[in-house]
């Protein structure tokens, strides 16, 4: 005999809880690192219900699931190895993704498909190619997909603020110190351990041997983890570039263009003055890529706002009129926007396309570093103009069975 | 000043017997003169001999790998025959796509879309992501054929044809004869990316008929969670030809 159904209290919600028809039920896919910080962010509303994790690490999978039921009270978690299962899940409505950035595009499109709404953690692209589509397919499913950039508001005001007060004037050049592009990878075989499945590590990547130092989950950039290596990341120039470059970009209203000239500038014959990058963005603002000191302008009628962090932005001085900053929707930062987003189908703060377009910078920066060269970057055709080598590096091949 | 090539041989030396964990620094010769390349046909014959050799020869993983990867940057039609042998083998055929797929020259489409009936398994479905990725519109009649395969591998190339996003590649798909289920939806979602690229080039008629055609084929109440998604995208579709100032 059946037992007869409860409602729970729960179920129903009550003064702090919506009930669980209004909640947005969500699950993680890597769930480590900043997966276990988005995870914290979104377990901790109300207007949501958290039932899924999906990592390829047990240990991280297990933790993950230990907090959801720690929250909730109850072992109703489901904890997946392959994030393809999660996704076949009709009753999710979103999923957040912390995985190395080699497989942000193939889990997004994927998720996309599934009609499911994404919060994509930063950087958001590990290749130009990818990006446009990423974006065709949240479009075409009518999905939410925000990146994960939390600094732009939060950490760039000295920035933004003197830019959208009109205090700067007309916005001339940015300078931008940010670090290197990702490097190959050689470290040695190690024995495999247990609680990793390695070949869903890799994913379309390369297969390399296992060794801790490819896949652990620091966020260090100089080696030994995997935002280091070229397979999986772009280095500190996307990871932190997400940010310094979403900041700027931002800041500086070029949200919505991509550069159209990508000038390399060589070292000094002698080496004293290092090599750097300059962006030109259609509207005549010029972003230097670790520009040195002693070639920055002195113009004492040029208005110069700084983030604490490397950004130097120069406008003309001649105030212009005010635009209100735009804020996040709903309420909690980045996460509450999303959230907000998925329930009023807006547009969110960082919009994909907006995320898109802010990597594209340092994914220009890093091809035009990689071959010490200046290019065009054709934004339409999505291509570099007059330079077949070049385009050779708007992708790579993925490894089989993933494919975009 | 130009490269000096004879500086290379202790490095492709270094090369042939590289492992990983081995001593990378000789690599880094190898990977400046390939940057060094760029417009000077004569290293980049001679790199691209080299590299060849690291290839064909009893050489590591590791070796041919690294390889690969350099010959993706400069490779030419001349590196295709070396290439191609590897495209069989399970352990190598990522990397010598991860080359051919960057190599521009048609013979590399040639080789990955005549390797669509020699590989099998997994290799199938790298041969046609990689042709995807090429966007190779001579390879829809071959991808069409596959429809009809495996489920895994047919799915595939219901992707990779709305990747090519030609007409061919749309009537292709509008031609399926599939039972419901994941290739079903890999179709589905493949004729949507063409009637998108459609109506990106300004093909409003052609769009237009895909997208009316599977909001019909879905109807006005779907049932499952994956109906009511594509619905989203076939009536969204159907505005943006209605209105152009409806982006998708």
């Amino acid at each position: 005999m059946a037992a007869p159904y409860v409602i729970t209290s729960k179920a129903l919600g009550d003064a702090t809880t919506p009930p669980a028809s209004d909640r947005i039920v969500i699950g993680g896919i890597g769930i480590g690192n900043m997966g276990s910080g988005d995870q914290g962010a979104f377990l901790g509303r109300s207007d949501v219900q958290y039932v899924a994790v999906c990592d390829v690490r047990r240990n991280w999978r297990d933790d993950g699931k230990g907090r959801v039921d720690g929250k909730y009270g109850n072992k109703d978690c489901a904890a997946y190895v392959d994030f393809r299962e999660l996704l076949a899940r009709d009753d999710i409505d979103a999923v957040h993704i912390a995985t190395p950035d080699h497989w942000h595009a193939i889990m997004t499109i994927a998720a996309c498909r599934a009609g499911k709404d994404v919060y994509l953690q930063k950087p958001e692209t590990l290749t130009l190619r990818e990006g446009p589509l990423m974006i065709a397919a949240a479009r075409r499913y009518g999905r939410v997909v925000s990146g994960g950039s939390q600094r732009v508001l939060e950490d760039y005001r000295d920035i933004v603020n003197p830019c959208w007060s009109g205090e700067l004037g007309t916005l001339k050049a940015v300078d931008i110190s940010v670090g290197g592009s990702s490097m190959p990878c050689y470290l040695p075989a190690v024995a495999t351990p247990p609680d990793i499945d390695w070949d869903l590590w890799l994913g379309p990547a390369p297969w390399e041997p296992y060794n801790p130092g490819r896949c652990d989950g620091n966020f260090g950039t100089g080696g030994g983890s995997w935002r280091s290596y070229v397979d999986y990341s772009g280095g500190s120039l996307t990871d932190w570039g997400a940010h310094h470059f979403g900041g700027t970009i931002f800041a500086a209203g070029l949200l919505h263009l991509q550069p159209t000239t990508v000038t390399w500038h060589p070292a000094s014959a002698d080496g004293t003055v290092a090599a750097y990058i300059t962006l030109v963005y259609p509207n005549g603002v010029e972003i230097h890529c670790n520009r040195p000191a002693t070639l920055r302008p002195t113009d004492a009628k040029a208005v110069v706002a700084q983030a604490d962090r490397g950004i130097t932005i120069r406008g003309d001085g001649t105030a212009v009129a005010p635009v209100p900053v735009p804020a996040y929707r709903g309420t909690g930062g980045i996460y509450g926007d999303f959230i907000e987003c998925v329930k009023t189908r807006e547009r969110p703060f960082r919009d994909l396309e907006l995320g898109v377009n802010t990597m594209t910078a340092p994914h220009l920066v890093a091809i035009a570093q990689r071959l010490e060269r200046s290019l065009e970057w054709d934004r339409t055709a999505q291509r570099f103009a007059n330079d077949e080598e070049a385009n050779r590096l708007l992708d790579r091949a993925r490894r089989e069975p993933w494919t975009l | 000043m130009p490269f000096d090539p004879t500086t290379l041989d202790g490095p492709f030396t270094a090369l042939a017997a590289f492992e990983w964990g081995g001593d990378a620094a000789p690599l880094g010769v190898i990977d400046a003169a390939v940057v060094a390349a760029h417009g000077d046909a004569a290293l980049t014959a001679d790199l691209e001999k080299r590299l060849g050799s690291v290839i064909s020869g009893a050489t590591s993983r590791a070796a041919k790998d690294y390889a690969c990867r350099k010959l993706s940057m400069i490779g030419t039609a001349a590196s295709v025959p070396t290439l191609v042998p590897l495209l069989t083998d399970p352990d190598e055929s990522h990397m010598a796509r991860f080359a051919l797929e960057r190599i521009p020259a048609p013979a590399a489409a040639d080789a990955l879309r005549q390797a669509l009936g020699t590989v099998r398994g997994d290799l199938v479905i790298g041969m046609i992501s990689s042709l995807a990725n090429r966007r190779d519109a001579a390879s829809v009649k071959p991808l069409a054929a596959l429809l009809g395969g495996d489920a895994t591998t047919a799915a595939a190339a219901a992707s990779a044809l709305g990747r090519i996003a030609t007409a061919d590649a749309a009537a292709a798909l509008a031609a399926a004869k599939i039972q419901p289920g994941p290739v079903a939806d890999a179709v589905i979602a493949g004729r949507l990316a063409c009637a998108d690229a459609f109506l990106a080039a300004g093909n409003r008629g052609s769009a237009q008929a895909i997208y009316e055609s599977i909001a019909a084929r879905i109807g006005d109440t779907p049932t499952t969670h994956r109906d009511r998604v594509v619905r989203i995208a076939a009536q969204s579709g159907i505005l943006a030809c209605l209105d152009d100032t409806v982006a998708l």
